[in-house]
């Protein structure tokens, strides 16, 4: 999967493209791990993502986990289909959601 | 006046309203709702919302007082169109409003599996749904998903679950996530992994969702439930042995921390390098040995006098079974130490026998040959164990 990452001082943003699933969520995982060190300000943007699975929730959940206490995450550009599972799941009430 | 449509069960008033409610008739809906208030005097009122089609302020401010006179009022079937309107309200925070079900099709759908209570299709690449044939398995439904949602929240890696839908020709269904996954059941059974395998697999699940905390009243309290199991045994156990047995369990101290409850290699699923759970529905808090003892019952105990049976269930050899459990109780302590894994197992077969005598008795085992077998196993194993065990914690 094609993500882009831009890294700005304390500020992260990872925009995944396509499908979040279980064979593209550990990609996502490690391009969040590897560039975390120091990040106080993560932003995903999901203007280019069609779907998130569980797989991929998870990985959101466990990136929330560590900005919780490392400074604030936020998720953006989110579509209708994944603010519906966002909605469904009850990750909206965990994440912040632009 | 016009009267409203309503049934009356009991104490619980049903009311039907059909069409608008704005200004033009609040006032009159408002006038016939007052007179099946007196009439009746219900405990609780639902506004079955099937068939408005859209609701002013005027239309609100009826139902604000009506919740006002009867707290115990609620809507339901309410469609998306109106529901959006009790959302921007903020109606949605303040009463139960529950929105209409989404009406499915499963005619062609692919039929992935079958079990005692339903069928499961394939709906779209990425969603399953679990229809259950009979219509009052509702609330089971209900209560399966938020069992689900929770854990889900809580970083358990299981399937999504999505929404409750109806299912058009009859029926409810529970809509999950597809996992593209085989149990660890099947794994074993198919060679593709070992027994060491299996065990450390699972175990490192079991421990994940054993360090989850959960807020104790979305969840049943396991040692509640042992207790009930216990109590059942009074009339059946000789007065000193039911003291003890009652006694330990109450000893064992409260704890917050998840279980499973129905933990076996069919309930846990392999996808790509990950272990997955299925099968909410026994989630609940405790302390582990309960859930030792679930573990237990599912390898050893259920089948100790008929061994075929956990062929049956797991597809699996007792003697594999057997071994797996020893394994899977060894790496869960973190010890090879033989003393102190047969002590623990002790422990668990004390929870494991209370419910499979229970169990037993209540599926009328006293009055057949194989049910008295059971039942005197079971005393047996309280004769030898209670003496030896003074905690079950461990």
């Amino acid at each position: 999967m094609t993500i882009n990452t831009t890294k700005n001082g304390t500020e992260l943003c990872l925009a995944p493209e396509g499908r979040l699933d279980t064979v593209t969520a550990p990609e996502l995982e490690q391009a969040i791990n590897e560039n975390l060190e120091g990040v106080t300000e993560l932003t995903l943007d999901f203007a280019g993502l069609d779907y998130i699975s569980s797989a991929g929730l998870r990985v959101l959940l466990s990136a929330q986990k560590k900005m919780n206490a490392a400074g604030k995450m936020t998720v953006r550009n989110v579509n209708e289909t994944i603010s519906e599972i966002f909605e469904v799941t009850g990750f909206c009430d965990i994440l912040t959601i632009e | 006046m016009t009267e409203i449509k309503h049934t009356l069960e009991g104490g619980a008033l049903t009311i039907l309203p059909e069409g608008h409610i704005d200004s033009a008739n609040a006032a009159e809906a408002e006038e016939a709702i007052t007179a099946l208030r007196e009439r009746y005097s219900p405990e609780s009122v639902t506004i079955d919302c099937e068939k408005l089609t859209y609701i002013s302020s005027a239309g609100l401010r009826v139902i604000l007082r009506l919740k006002k006179a009867i707290p115990d009022t609620k809507l339901v079937n309410v469609s998306a169109e109106v529901y959006e309107i009790f959302e921007m309200t903020g109606f949605t925070e303040m009463m139960e409003i529950r929105k209409a079900y989404r009406v499915i099709s499963v005619e062609g759908c692919e039929v992935i599996g079958q079990g005692a209570n339903g069928k499961v299709y394939r709906i779209d690449p990425d969603t399953i749904v679990k229809v259950y044939l009979n219509p009052d398995a509702l609330p089971e439904i209900h209560r399966e998903r938020e069992l689900a949602r929770a854990a889900f929240v809580l970083g358990v890696p299981t399937a999504i679950p999505y929404d409750v839908v109806r299912i058009e020709g009859g029926g409810y269904g529970s809509v999950f996530e597809l996992l593209n996954a085989s149990s660890f059941a099947k794994l074993l059974i198919r060679g593709e992994k070992t027994v060491d395998e299996i065990a450390e697999m699972s175990i490192s699940l079991l421990k994940l969702i054993h360090s989850t905390v959960v807020k104790p009243d979305t969840m049943p309290d396991m040692r509640a439930v042992a207790l009930d199991w216990a109590r059942f045994l009074e009339k059946y156990l000789p007065a000193d042995q039911y003291a003890k047995l009652y006694s330990l369990i109450a000893a064992v101290p409260e704890d917050d921390h998840m279980m499973h409850g129905d933990y076996h290699l069919k309930n846990v699923m392999l996808q790509n390098g990950e272990s997955l759970l299925i099968d909410m529905d026994t989630l609940c808090h405790g302390h582990p040995i309960f859930e030792l003892a679930s573990m237990y019952n599912a390898y050893v105990g259920y089948a100790e006098l008929n061994h075929g049976q956990v062929m049956d269930f797991l597809g699996i050899s007792y003697e594999t079974a057997g071994e797996l459990w020893r394994k899977s109780l060894s790496l869960y302590l973190g010890t090879g130490d033989e003393a102190r894994i047969a002590e623990v197992e002790k422990k668990a077969m004390i929870v494991g026998y209370t419910r499979i005598m229970r169990r037993t008795i209540r599926r009328n085992g006293l009055n057949t040959e194989e049910g008295r077998a059971i039942i005197e196993n079971c005393r047996r194993h309280f004769n030898e164990l209670l003496p030896q065990i003074d905690a079950l914690t461990f």
